[in-house]
């Protein structure tokens, strides 16, 4: 079966405007990031987190006059996955599981008709949270750099850079959206926990995968089409490798999509996450990773 | 041809070796099925029968994580203030001063402890030894000994906690040191997180507590044997006489019995000893009169029901207390026991008297031994107690486990004592560490504690399973009806992969987390990438017109460098995820980086292996 014929698209052609809806998408992302911010779970900002299954929904403003009571009016209180379930966080620090048990026991006291069942119960003290921030910024750097170094030997060096940048690019978009999205969908809850990171990594792995099957494939054009510019060659390569990104993107965003919406509340985050981070990790291998190095090529044949 | 055999045979051996990782999760399974299904009592019978079968299946079969399971994981850290504190001598005004500084600045400064506290007092142009170690000592060695202290302090902790779990009883424990100063300890499938904190802090107790004669030990035991079975008896008489149904009297007898109650009809020697001595079916007395008695395992949840109950308790004479050996010894048959030991239940002495006490070696006969110094107080009552006491055997006991019982050989004073016969280098070090727990301090903080319960973990498992099984089923549909032939083996392939997967993390006792399904699932993207790539390749190359045999070695040929750069850069960054994350990350990180692994393997060898098959026998794969 085949979906794609022989493709010629000119893909490089349009790369002036495809930077200038990158940086678009990546502006407004800023944006909402500096003035919306992130939701940061409990794993970054340290505190306590309970997940409470309720006998029927419970009311969220007499929740939050309980709360209050307990002196923990400003904890945020969302639903988790359905109305009966209900997520409770708040960074307040005290010893111990002291501040879930003042949680546990000033719902019991003001909700007393509903019975709850505790599902999770996290608390984090703030040394842990500070280390998993410092943890996942050096997680960041040490892939980029060892991703960097590998394609650099593999490939060309302005290869490595324009791989690294197509990541960059990604991350940013991704966590861009996420920012964005955050508390638009109610069932959709964006917070930045150490799983969020991993997923962040692992599109960076799966982003930089599309890449490097782009980038070899150019090598091996390079080789064989010695005459053609460079601009022709990537188009070709890229034409020559769209069946494989579309379907090996396609298969992939499958897969998230079956764990996005049958994997339940716990790992819907990183779905998502993930889901967003395949579709502009296809798109930037094309846009910006083989973009840049044309460009760079471009720009160095006319100054040299 | 040569290449092909070797490379089926490498194939059936890791399936095989997989296989065979994998079967005592399989049994695991059935067991838990079974038991299941049965009823009452008879599942009983059958636990009992097949115990060391299911025993040995549950050890070896994958694990589950906290999130899948249920439990709680709690991450201790030396609370590195109290120890400073509680090790200084002649505190003063200004020393509390200083802690007091110290401890209101840790909360929000993050440099280390120990060099802020030498700075304090050199500020104050203070000297440390007026505090700590030597008059003479320096500053600077004085903060390196505190540092080795807060060393020690962790394994200290990581001792106690050990053994509270042990006594706590959770099924398949986990404590871990990490780092220099944390401990982490994973309790699947408990609740109580009340409970399990109050077991985790608090300072340990160490006692000397004698042990008492063993003609009176024997006969407390044989008093609580005889009672029970003439409860046994009794209550059977009874039931009869007043007609009690009898299923009521069954269960009373299940209590008193325990699994140990054979069927009715069951008229064995072994089963009349069962019925007329409940107590020592479970507890052999030791043959060599030492008064010990020994417990496999397996019963010991039985023998501690049996002596908590009020009426037992009643049999046990003033003074007296049954205490259980710390650890497991192994007898011939290989079965692990612990010792229960008869001891006063006044202590003798309590640890606060050890000054110090090291593991070491005897120069005479190069043995094992632990030297035990004690201060001046503790020296001459130990005087008194090992004189009045000699050939008697005095046990030592940290937090109500008895970690050895030696004899008292002759008095001793001056307080330096020597415990000998140690079984091993290990065993001195030890007890070294438990002598020292009762003495210092081992203060720690909870710095992070999760719980999961239960039911949220049945919820993770059965969606992470759905979730697996549907992307399978859609990616064997998508790539059978795209590629045809060659999207068959592919198929075929990520079947292997996955047992593969799921072998070597049975193999290597590895956890499996909710973030390592999700990492399963994006093996199988990554898995079929490879096939992807390869086909296309092919399709391109019988474009181009090459033969079909050709057509296919060129493009697994070509294909191969980027699949090479692409499995390689995903596995680096499962790498990177895997050293600088923790728990949960680390789940996933483990199974992507062996999903890549194996999907190297069977995307390529496996597909190729197949096609070849094919090939030779004259089916040409179909390409799509």
């Amino acid at each position: 079966m085949r979906v794609f014929k022989k493709t010629n698209i000119n893909f490089m052609a349009i790369r002036g405007k495809m930077y200038f809806v990158s940086s678009t998408i990546i502006i407004l992302g800023l944006i909402s990031l500096f003035v919306k911010g992130v939701n940061y779970g409990i794993d970054f900002r340290g505190g306590t987190e309970l997940v409470l299954s309720f006998s029927a929904a419970p009311d969220f403003g007499k929740l939050r006059s309980a709360l209050a009571a307990a002196g923990l009016g400003d904890s945020e209180i969302k639903s988790f996955g359905n109305d009966q379930t209900i997520l409770i966080r708040t960074t307040k620090q005290e010893e111990g599981m002291t501040v879930a048990n003042n949680i546990k026991t000033a719902i019991q006291k003001d909700l007393s008709d509903l019975k709850f069942q505790v599902l999770r119960e996290d608390k984090i003290g703030p040394k842990i949270g500070k280390e998993l921030r410092q943890d996942a910024v050096y997680a960041v750097i040490a892939t980029l750099a060892i991703i960097l170094s590998y394609i650099a030997i593999r490939y060309k060096y302005i290869y490595g850079v324009g791989a690294v940048l197509s990541l960059y690019h990604d991350v940013l978009l991704t966590l861009g959206i996420i920012s964005i999205l955050d508390g638009v969908f109610p069932a959709l809850n964006l917070e930045i926990t150490q799983e969020i990171i991993a997923a962040l990594l692992t599109l960076v792995g799966l982003s930089v995968n599309d890449t490097v099957v782009v980038f070899d494939r150019i090598r091996e054009n390079s080789k064989i089409y010695r005459s053609m510019s460079l601009m022709d060659v990537m188009n070709k390569s890229l034409n020559d490798t769209l069946s494989r990104t579309i379907i090996t993107s396609g298969t992939i965003l499958m897969v998230l999509l079956v764990l996005l919406f049958v994997g339940g509340e716990v790992t819907r985050g990183f779905a998502f996450t993930l889901t967003i981070g395949i579709i502009t990790g296809t798109y930037s291998s094309i846009y910006i990773a083989s973009a840049i190095v044309l460009d760079n090529n471009l720009r160095k044949k006319i100054t040299a | 041809m040569r290449n092909q055999f070797s490379r089926i045979f490498l194939i059936l051996a890791a399936v095989v070796v997989s296989l065979v990782f994998l079967y005592p999760t399989f049994q695991d399974y059935q067991f838990r099925k079974k038991l299941a299904s049965l009823s009452g009592q008879d599942s009983i019978t059958y636990a009992e029968q097949n115990q060391d079968a299911i025993l040995s299946a549950k050890l070896k079969r994958i694990k589950l994580g906290l999130d899948l399971q249920g439990g709680m994981r709690v991450v201790l850290e030396v609370d590195v203030i109290q120890l400073l504190e509680s090790l200084a001598k002649n505190q003063d005004d200004n020393f509390h001063a200083i802690i007091k500084e110290i401890r209101s600045q840790a909360t929000t400064n993050d440099e280390s402890v120990i060099p802020m506290f030498g700075k304090k007092f050199a500020e104050r142009g203070i000297r440390m030894s007026r505090y700590y170690g030597n008059i003479r000592d320096a500053d600077n060695a004085i903060l390196t000994q505190l540092d080795g202290e807060t060393a020690k302090a962790i394994d200290r902790a990581i001792e106690i906690v050990r053994n509270r779990v042990d006594q706590y009883r959770v099924s398949e424990p986990n404590i871990q040191k990490q780092g220099s100063r944390r401990i982490i300890v994973d309790l699947p499938g408990v609740k109580d997180e009340r409970e399990v904190s109050s077991l985790l802090q608090g300072t340990a107790m160490l006692e000397f507590r004698l042990l008492r004669e063993a003609t009176v030990s024997y006969r407390v035991m044989q008093s609580i044997d005889d009672f029970l079975a003439g409860k046994v008896v009794g209550d059977t008489a009874s039931a009869a006489k007043t007609g009690q149904k009898a299923e009521e009297s069954k269960d009373a007898l299940q209590d008193l019995l325990g699994n140990n109650k054979p069927s009715s009809t069951d008229t064995s020697k072994e089963s009349k000893f069962i019925h007329e001595h409940p107590f020592f079916s479970n507890v052999s007395p030791d043959q060599r009169n030492s008064g010990e008695a020994y417990v496999l395992d397996r019963n010991r949840d039985r023998v501690i029901q049996l002596l908590s109950r009020s009426d037992v308790q009643r049999l046990l004479p003033a003074d007296f207390e049954f205490l259980w050996s710390a650890k497991t010894a192994q007898n011939p048959d290989g079965k692990k026991f612990y010792t229960l030991f008869a001891v006063k239940k006044q202590a003798e002495l309590t640890g606060k008297v050890i000054v110090d006490a090291r593991a070491s070696v005897n120069p005479e006969d190069n043995r094992p031994i632990v030297n035990m110094e004690m201060n001046s107080e503790g020296s001459r009552d130990w005087a008194r107690i090992t004189g009045a006491n000699i050939n008697k055997r005095i046990a030592i006991v940290l937090d109500n486990a008895v970690f050895s019982a030696p004899t008292v050989i002759n008095k001793i004073t001056g307080g330096r004592s020597q415990i000998t016969n140690m079984e091993s280098p290990n065993e001195a070090k030890l007890m070294e560490i438990v002598l020292k727990a009762g003495a210092l301090p081992a203060p720690v903080s909870i710095i992070e504690q999760r719980s999961v319960g239960p039911s949220l973990g049945e919820d993770s498992i059965r969606s992470g399973l759905t979730a697996t099984g549907i992307s399978v089923i859609l990616t064997i549909l998508f790539m059978i009806v795209y590629y045809h032939t060659a999207g068959a083996t592919a198929d075929i392939a990520l079947v292997f992969n996955l047992l593969f997967i799921l072998g070597i993390l049975a193999g290597f006792s590895a956890t499996l987390t909710l973030s390592g399904i999700a990492g399963i699932l994006i093996t199988i993207g990554v898995a079929v990438d490879a096939n992807v790539l390869i086909n296309e390749r092919v399709r391109e190359e019988l474009a181009g017109g090459k033969t079909l045999s050709a057509a296919i070695d060129a493009g697994y040929r070509r294909a191969w460098t980027a699949i090479i750069d692409a499995h390689v850069t995903s596995f680096l960054t499962g790498l990177v995820l895997y050293q600088f994350g923790t728990g949960s990350v680390q789940g996933f990180a483990l199974t992507l980086m062996i999903g890549i692994a194996a999907s190297l393997f069977s995307s390529v060898v496996i597909t190729r292996v197949l096609i070849n098959i094919m090939m030779s026998r004259g089916i040409n794969p179909n390409f799509g």
